[in-house]
């Protein structure tokens, strides 16, 4: 095992068919920790998820949960996982209440303290009120919880959650985000989606995915590490966008549609010295530097330009 | 332990709250006791030998309807992918829903045991071919049972499920029929493959091995590929 976490995923590969819809993807997560997935729809994040849950085998590598190897004890790794599937798949002919006890059971807690399990989870989530409904009576909002407590109630050290806030409203986006945010630390969290302003606001730390490849594992990390700037220039456009474009470690320049004609945007590698740089070459080139500003990158940057120069990689 | 029990109650639950078991088992007994009173009456023999052949039939079109949701349902709902990532095994969620259907085929049974206690008070039937009978209703049941719940694992449409166990019933009842036109040694292994050709000695109170056999196979088989089915996803 090469690498070390919570959970561990080694080169692992899925084909549905001759179609690949994993490849080669590795990644860790340490204990305690609150990471997302992110990813366009069809990227193939409930393939890994359902590789990581023991439900599908994968084609090729490997994967650990806790130190156990998901291929190897399928059933004892599903003891350590809590997971809520992608659009809360419950059973819409039972109770709330029958159905927690059901999942209950089938998770090896019984008895008292099931009943016990089934109480602290439903006053966790505030399913109180809906104790006794039929799930197929429920709001989605109520539905989800539903399906976020039968993961917790045999308290599992890992919660894997795959697209938690899909089709849900504000309050309840918020209230879930709120609820998975409060897992940190206590317990090691993944969370698959392709929402990038949730991830953001739920995860600490973000792994981006594009057909089946792993793009980065840490892309909070390349927020902090691959500053941009934003420059406003007095010039001719072609001109000025070349001048920046020629800059050692320049990734991209372009001009910034949000802000005033004469405004332009630069991302850039972490070189220290490449504002002073940027500020020489328009200058040389004889145009007016009215205004530099050291801009950090937000989530959304990296990942359209992460997942812009692999299409372009893959094109070229 | 505890989780199989959980799976079975689930599953018990699940076909004893919806209509379909209570319309199946009435469809059941009034059919068969139609044709236990004709024959009754016509024959003034106490005998169920007519009844248990009509019951073969009836199993054969009812148990597709039993088993057509077992796995072919809860694929396409998505509820298998909430089940089988709980620590349950396969094997034990295929057991639970194949205990769970012997339930309802085994009321369905039972409850024809009227037809024998009708019998008994009206005259003096030899018992040994009632209780055959019913030993191999219960055989005949576990073997389309399973096969009906292999179909189901195979297939995410419950139509489709139906439709293809009700199909292999069908040629598993007429194939011995093929089986007189082939030359030998393929006649005898086309005979022997019928359901007919199996159950036939049941009704008419003759108990061989081979038969029991035949159907505890089948049944065995059907088992093994559903947990083989479910296992691959």
């Amino acid at each position: 095992m090469p690498l070390v976490g919570a959970i561990v995923a080694d080169r692992l590969v899925k084909h549905y068919g001759p179609r690949p819809a994993v490849r080669g993807v590795s990644f860790s997560i340490q204990q305690g920790e609150v990471v997302g997935l992110l990813g366009p729809n069809g990227s193939g994040k409930s393939t890994i998820i359902r590789i990581l849950t023991g439900y599908l085998p994968p084609s090729g590598g490997a994967a650990w949960i806790q130190g156990l190897d998901v291929a190897e004890e399928p059933l004892a790794i599903r003891r350590d996982i809590g997971y809520v599937p992608e659009d809360a798949p419950i059973y819409d002919s039972m109770r709330v209440g029958e159905f927690l006890r059901f999942m209950a059971e089938i998770k090896g807690v019984s008895g008292k303290a099931a009943r016990r399990a089934v109480g602290s989870t439903c006053e966790r989530l505030a399913l109180a009120p809906v104790f006794k409904v039929g799930i197929g009576k429920l709001s989605r909002g109520y539905r989800q919880r539903v399906a976020i407590a039968q993961a917790l109630l045999s308290d599992p050290p890992i919660l894997v959650f795959d697209e938690p806030t899909n089709a849900l409203d504000a309050y309840q986006v918020i209230a879930i985000r709120e609820l998975i945010r409060s897992f940190a630390g206590e317990r090691t969290v993944l969370v698959a989606s392709h929402v990038l302003t949730e991830i953001e606001k739920i995860a600490t730390r973000v792994m981006i995915l594009l057909d089946g490849t792993l793009l980065t594992a840490d892309a909070l990390a390349e927020t902090r590490h691959a500053p941009s700037f934003r420059l406003r220039i007095a010039g001719p456009r072609p001109g000025v966008v070349a001048a920046l474009g020629k800059v050692r470690g320049v990734l991209s320049a372009d001009v910034d549609a949000s802000a005033s004609a004469n405004t332009y945007v630069v991302a850039t590698d972490s070189r220290p010295e490449i504002a002073a740089d940027l500020a020489r070459a328009v200058v040389d080139q004889g145009f007016s530097l009215i205004e530099l500003t050291d801009v950090k990158p937000d989530l959304e940057r990296v990942f359209l330009d992460l997942t812009q120069r692999t299409v372009e990689a893959r094109a070229a | 332990m505890r989780s199989f029990w959980a799976l079975l109650k689930k599953e018990e639950m699940a076909l004893f709250t919806s209509p379909i078991g209570y319309v199946m088992v009435s469809a059941f007994l009034v059919i068969t006791g139609y044709t236990f009173t004709l024959t009754l009456f016509l024959t003034h023999t106490p005998t169920l030998t007519h009844v248990f052949v009509q019951m073969y039939s009836l199993l054969l079109l009812t148990v597709p309807i039993i088993t057509m949701r077992l796995v072919a349902e809860e694929r396409r709902l998505r509820t298998l992918e909430m089940l089988l990532t709980s620590p349950v095994t396969e094997a034990s969620v295929v057991l639970a829903k194949f205990l769970a259907s012997m339930s309802l085929v085994l009321i369905m049974v039972l409850l024809s045991g009227v037809y024998a206690l009708a019998l008994a008070a009206l005259g003096a039937p030899d018992w040994g071919p009632i209780f055959s009978g019913y030993i191999g209703l219960l055989l005949l049941g576990a073997a389309l049972v399973s096969v009906g719940l292999l179909t189901s694992a195979l297939v995410n449409n419950q139509v489709i499920a139906a439709l293809l166990s009700l199909s292999v019933f069908l040629l598993f009842w007429i194939i011995d029929y093929f089986g007189w036109l082939l030359p030998d040694p393929f006649n005898a292994l086309f005979v022997n493959l019928s359901l007919l050709v199996h159950f036939r000695p049941f009704a008419t109170g003759s108990l061989f091995l081979s038969d029991a056999g035949y159907f505890i196979s089948v049944a065995l088989l059907g088992l093994f590929f559903s947990v083989r089915a479910l296992a691959r996803r």
